[in-house]
């Protein structure tokens, strides 16, 4: 087995003939793609237009070309699918069908059930033209009580002028067969689209950019879910995605690392552009630093065995997620909605951006320093290299010429030229630079014309007393780290344990599961505030300590989370937000909207003012209804008409605390009219308000709510007469009577 | 074998395969041939091919049965005034009740429906056509529901308005549990309660919330079912139910049949709605027996000047002149003169109105006097208001209502109203003229004649001034 795709380098002619070519199998293939001067000549050892081309690019380009561009690629695919798949503002909702009103039936086939409607009286029937063959709807015009549209889908079969002919795309709903047959007078309308139909454009655009899903590379870094899936106690999704990427690491040792991780590729971006021009920093490559990462691993995981998450703070993929969504998602919102759309900073903020500042400037010491030495994802990388199954090996031709050391970007190879084993990236960029071809990359056991071993000599051991002692000693830091991290964050904490129920829990997305769970699952990745519509979901700051920092909290003053929209919880690569489908979400309640008595507007006795209602059933919610306040008696105790104001009424059962309400009121009564102080309808959060569950539907749970509120009707008690046989009936000759 | 559940006039009857509320299915094999209806759902005739297969030699007896049947099953057609037809069999015919009963297969469902004659064009019945409601100008479209008899009137409500609407069983009842299911006569003068007093429950929670009209009926309904012994409550309950179905619903036969339950007056509360509604449903005469009196409440001055009464409606209204009631009778006698276009006389009673200070506060004072002035307004524009004048456009104008303003937007093209929409306004108790009055105005074309509801004048007043300030806005 060989697992080379480095680009070999040519520095002399070999007298080894052609067929015994030691190119990879990569290179075989460009052989029969590429035209002959893209090669390099062996006789005349002139680089071929490929090489040189790479060369331009730099070194490491050169030496393996295949290595950059798939770090290229994933780069490029991270920030795309930051940008643009998590970038909601594109979903437009479908716009309002068409409606052609005031139709009568005009015939109706006893065999098909196909009914033909014409217009009462002829109006501008735009487009109808243009529906022949396709889908409407038939709709019992909207009567007064009536809270939904009765409708059927029909198949428009033939057009004349102000007449359609509708055939039954399936069974017809006993109402409208029912109307059809027994109101033969009644007008009836035709609508383009189902009546009714709640919007889906952000959950519909969501998914048309998902073929990659836009956590992708948050699933696959194994830390995010290795350590949630051991602070919550469960199962997390993700973890398969961890264990498909750890094996494919089993082949291609830490290749996450060297190949596909963003935050790497973007440190080496930052040591091409600035790290290598300033080198006053730098140190030299042994130090004590050099196990940091395994400590800070364990660290973390000791944190999570206590209970609290802190690996999001360190895990590659959340430090890069979260610092794309302090810098690049605010211009972007800036530059494509405007400045002032983007939510205020805060200390998450600052604590957030300080942290990736601090990540790229360990580039200063080293170029890589932080996936070498500090990134606990690596380390767990680091530690499954050791089972691996294909390594670097280095073949007695090696002329110790020190090329591959100086080129390598872990700091993978030791002074003897061999590999250290949970360093190697399998990157290849040393294999490029051979002069001699020394360097392959085969099975872990081949020991074909391997070169000896510590010549020169390392002065490495495998373990001393003072490595025991090292290890010790950063094993028994790391554990008192662990810990202290997990009593700290538990000392200034979200105080959940405080069963007195004075501290309010933020609101958090529709879907996320209960508070301690949540806590505990959060990565603090911020993928959901990127994808979330309008910023509903923002940062949180140092709320709820140190335990909720950069958690998502809903802003119901800044926005209100939309009802056509599930991304959040699609989004969550741990599963602290569900993945709800749409339907599910619409009926996850996030908490409960609450009437300020003494300041809503109209409950005051100040004016009129409906926004919240409007908004709520706009909505489709119609959780928000009127209720008549202040209304004035006469003598004999009956309310005179006109008295009063209608002011809001919120059904508990119904509200799923989306905020929209909220939205307005702060929006209206206070940003622009300057009324109130503060919104006068609050979302409010709690036990009794929230639905936060690990499983189950919160349709059924939303069901169950309204049917403990309403008592059940009585039912009808006029049975069905039975009637087995209509006997033939002589009606005489005149039995109208007329 | 085919099972008929008789729904009375909303009945029907289903037979697909996949349902399941028909359980008492017999078998065909059990089903003697004579008794076989004359309608056959598919489901049978699935059914039958197996008995055939399973026994051949009744194969040919089968055959010939289904043969004779389906050409009885279409024997009969129904005609509608619409130009639809039905085939299918006559299988009752009330004539005293101008209804007959007729069967029919649509698709794979076989139903049983009541129509009334007034639906029906012409009825054959085995060859022989009869003429039920001749065809109006050969156009579609309601039989002219002017000038029925008082038997007819009298049936109508009793057919109709005595059966609860269909809706009424599937709709859930749910108040609060506070609430005093006993409704007292006399509510609370203090402490004014909508969790605890149905009166206030209704006034306060249901009337602002369309989808709770329902609701609503459902909760009256129940209550009279509990106050069948005491007179007294009965009475109040069946007015309060009159007045859900003749203001929310526009359901004039049930709201007659309420009140009529009731036994209403014209000096009572109800008394000019069950007037209304004898008018709605087609008889003036019978509205105008009850309007024979001498002594009328106000509200009669809108309803008289509908009938046509006009000199009857003024007397009248110099009858409350000088009482409290002065500026709402002034304004009504402006609203009825202003509709037969004595426009002068109109402006003469809204001027009163402004002149006036009979009003009951300050805030009422305000409202009849906006009310007024909008009116003058939209009558010296009356003539700018003319559609044909009006350019292309949308427009948008606000009036004084119930409860503050209500802004209207008015839609024109090729000189014709295109619609008419309320787009804002504060209205919530009395809904139907939200509805009503755009489509009235769409239909004439004018803002002049529109017919208000009883009760809901002042929002129908405030939507045709808006609509004539509008239009006269786009005036060329």
């Amino acid at each position: 087995m060989r697992l080379d795709w480095y680009l070999p380098v040519l520095r002399k002619s070999t007298p080894k003939p052609a067929q015994n070519d030691t190119n990879g199998s990569v290179h075989r293939l460009a052989e029969l793609v590429l035209p002959a001067n893209a090669f390099s000549d062996r006789a005349t050892k002139r680089r071929g237009r490929v090489r040189r081309s790479l060369r331009k690019l730099g070194i490491s380009w050169q030496a393996a070309p295949v290595r950059r561009a798939i770090q290229t690629i994933c780069l490029l695919a991270f920030l795309g699918l930051f940008v643009y798949s998590c970038w909601p503002y594109d979903a437009r909702p479908l716009p309002p069908g068409q409606e052609w009103t005031n139709w009568q039936v005009s015939q109706i086939d006893q065999e098909t059930g196909a009914v033909t409607l014409v217009q009462a009286e002829p109006q501008v029937t735009d487009r109808i033209d243009a529906l022949d063959g396709s889908g409407v709807h038939l709709v019992i015009p909207e009567q007064p009580g009536q809270t939904e549209f009765v409708s059927a889908p029909m198949i428009v079969s033939r057009i004349q002028l102000g007449s359609v002919e509708l055939g039954p795309a399936g069974e017809l709903p006993a109402e409208i067969f029912d109307r059809l047959l027994s109101d033969p007078l009644a007008t009836w309308e035709i609508h383009e689209r189902k009546p009714n139909q709640w919007p889906r454009h952000y959950a519909d655009n969501l998914a048309a950019k998902e073929p990659i899903p836009a956590e992708f590379f948050l699933a696959i870094d194994p830390l995010v879910s290795l350590s949630t899936a051991i602070a919550s106690r469960s199962w997390v999704w993700s973890l398969a995605c961890a264990g498909i990427i750890l094996a494919i690491c089993i082949f291609i040792p830490r290749g996450f690392c060297g190949y596909l991780c963003p935050l790497g590729t973007t440190i080496d971006l930052f040591d091409w552009l600035v790290g290598r021009r300033v080198t006053r920093w730098r140190v030299q490559r042994d130090g004590w630093w050099v196990h940091i990462k395994y400590y800070l691993l364990l660290g973390t995981l000791v944190s999570a065995i206590c209970g609290v998450l802190v690996s999001g703070f360190f895990s590659a993929i959340p430090v890069i997620t979260r610092a794309c969504l302090m810098v690049i998602d605010p211009a972007q919102t800036a530059l494509l909605r405007g400045a002032h759309l983007v939510p205020s900073m805060g200390w998450g903020h600052a604590v957030s951006l300080l942290m990736f500042v601090g990540v790229l400037s360990l580039g200063f010491l080293q170029p890589r320093f932080w996936c070498k030495y500090v990134c606990p994802s690596g380390a767990t990388f680091s530690l499954g290299n050791l089972f691996r199954v294909t390594e670097r090996k280095v073949e007695s031709s090696c002329i110790h010429c020190n090329k591959c050391v100086e080129v390598c970007p872990f700091d993978a190879i030791k002074a003897d030229f061999t590999t250290r084993v949970t360093d190697c990236t399998l990157c290849q960029t040393c294999a490029g630079v051979c002069p001699t071809h020394a360097i392959k990359f085969v099975e872990r056991n081949n020991v074909v014309e391997l070169k000896v071993i510590d010549d020169p000599p390392t002065g490495e051991t495998p373990i001393g007393r003072r490595g025991f002692l090292s290890l010790a000693g950063g094993a028994a830091a790391a554990v008192t780290g662990g810990i202290g991290t997990a009593v700290a964050t538990k000392a200034w904490g979200a105080g959940l344990s405080d069963t007195s129920g004075e501290i309010p829990t933020p609101i958090r997305p529709p879907g996320s599961v209960p508070e301690q769970d949540f806590l505990e699952m959060c990565i603090r990745c911020g993928e959901c505030f990127k994808v979330c519509p309008n910023n509903v979901l923002q940062v949180q700051g140092f709320d709820q300590g140190l335990e909720g920092l950069w958690t998502p909290v809903a802003r119901p003053d800044w926005a209100g989370c939309e009802s056509s929209c599930n991304a959040c919880g699609q989004v969550c690569p741990t599963g602290a937000i569900r993945a709800l489908a749409l339907e599910e979400k619409r009926h996850a309640r996030m908490g409960l909207a609450v009437v300020n008595e003494s300041t809503c507007l109209p409950l005051a006795g100040h004016s009129d003012c409906d926004l919240c209602v409007v908004e709520c059933q706009a909505a489709g919610y119609d959780a928000i209804e009127y209720q008549q306040v202040g209304t004035e008696v006469d003598d004999n105790g009956l309310p005179i008409p006109g008295t009063g104001f209608l002011a809001p009424l919120v059904i508990a059962e119904k509200c799923v605390g989306c905020g929209l309400c909220q939205t307005r009121c702060f929006g209206i009564n206070v940003k622009a009219e300057h009324l109130l102080s503060e919104s006068a309808i609050v979302v409010k959060t709690g036990d009794a308000h929230e639905d936060r569950v690990t499983e189950g539907s919160y349709i059924e749970m939303h069901q169950k709510r309204l049917d403990d509120r309403v008592e059940q009707a009585p039912q009808d008690k006029s049975g069905p007469e039975s009637n087995d046989s209509v006997p033939t009936i002589d009606f005489g000759d005149n039995p109208f009577g007329l | 074998m085919v099972q008929a559940e008789n729904f009375g006039t909303d009945g029907y009857n289903e037979t697909a395969p996949s349902d399941s509320r028909f359980p008492n299915e017999l078998h065909p094999r059990v089903a003697s041939l004579a008794f076989l209806p004359a309608t056959i759902s598919l489901l049978t005739i699935v059914r039958l091919t197996e008995t055939i297969m399973s026994s051949p030699k009744r194969c040919i007896g089968v055959l010939a049965a289904l043969f004779l049947l389906s050409t009885q099953v279409n024997g009969d057609t129904v005609e509608f005034l619409t130009g639809a037809t039905l085939q299918g069999q006559v299988t009752g015919i009330r004539a005293d009740q101008k209804e007959f009963d007729f069967r029919s297969r649509v698709g794979r469902r076989t139903v049983q429906k009541t129509y009334r004659f007034a639906e029906v064009h012409a009825v054959t019945i085995r060859g022989k056509r009869h003429v039920l409601t001749p065809k109006l100008d050969g156009a579609g479209g309601k039989a002219d529901a002017e000038n029925l008899t008082p038997e007819e009137i009298k049936n109508l409500i009793q057919q109709e308005g005595s059966k609860p609407p269909r809706w009424l069983a599937s709709t859930k009842l749910s108040v609060p549990n506070s609430l005093d299911m006993d409704w007292p006569l006399k509510p609370p003068k203090n402490g004014w309660n909508n969790q605890v007093n149905v009166g206030q429950y209704i006034w306060d929670i249901v009337n602002p919330n369309p989808s709770r009209w329902r609701m609503g009926v459902k909760l009256v309904t129940t209550i009279i079912d509990s106050h069948q012994d005491d007179r007294q409550l009965l009475i109040r309950d069946q007015k309060a139910l009159g007045r859900m179905y003749f203001h929310l619903f526009q359901d004039y036969a049930r709201a007659a049949y309420w009140f009529e339950q009731a036994q209403v007056n014209i000096q009572d509360e109800g008394g000019v709605m069950l007037a209304e509604c004898y008018f709605q449903l087609g008889s003036r005469d019978m509205a105008m027996q009850m309007l024979r009196q001498r002594r009328l409440p106000p509200g009669a001055i809108k309803l008289l000047a509908e009938l046509g009464e006009t000199d009857s409606a003024l007397r009248l209204t110099r009858m409350y002149m000088g009482t409290q009631a002065e500026p709402e009778v002034c304004l009504l006698a402006g609203d009825a003169l202003r509709n037969i276009s004595r426009n002068d006389e109109a402006i003469q009673f809204y001027e009163r109105v402004i002149n006036s200070n009979k009003a009951r506060n300050k805030d009422y004072q305000a409202r009849y006097v906006g009310r007024a002035q909008d009116s003058i307004e939209a009558i010296k524009l009356a003539e700018k208001a003319d559609v044909s004048k009006v350019a292309d456009g949308k427009y948008r104008e606000s009036s004084t209502g119930y409860n503050g303003l209500l802004e209207i937007e008015v839609s024109v093209r090729n000189k014709k109203i295109e619609s008419v929409r309320v787009v804002d306004h504060k209205e919530k108790q009395f809904y139907a003229s939200l509805r009503d009055t755009p489509k009235q105005i769409v239909e004439k074309q004018s803002v002049v004649g529109i017919d208000g509801f009883s009760g809901a004048t002042i929002t129908s007043a405030a939507i045709v001034n808006a609509t004539a300030k509008a239009l006269a806005k786009g005036a060329k």
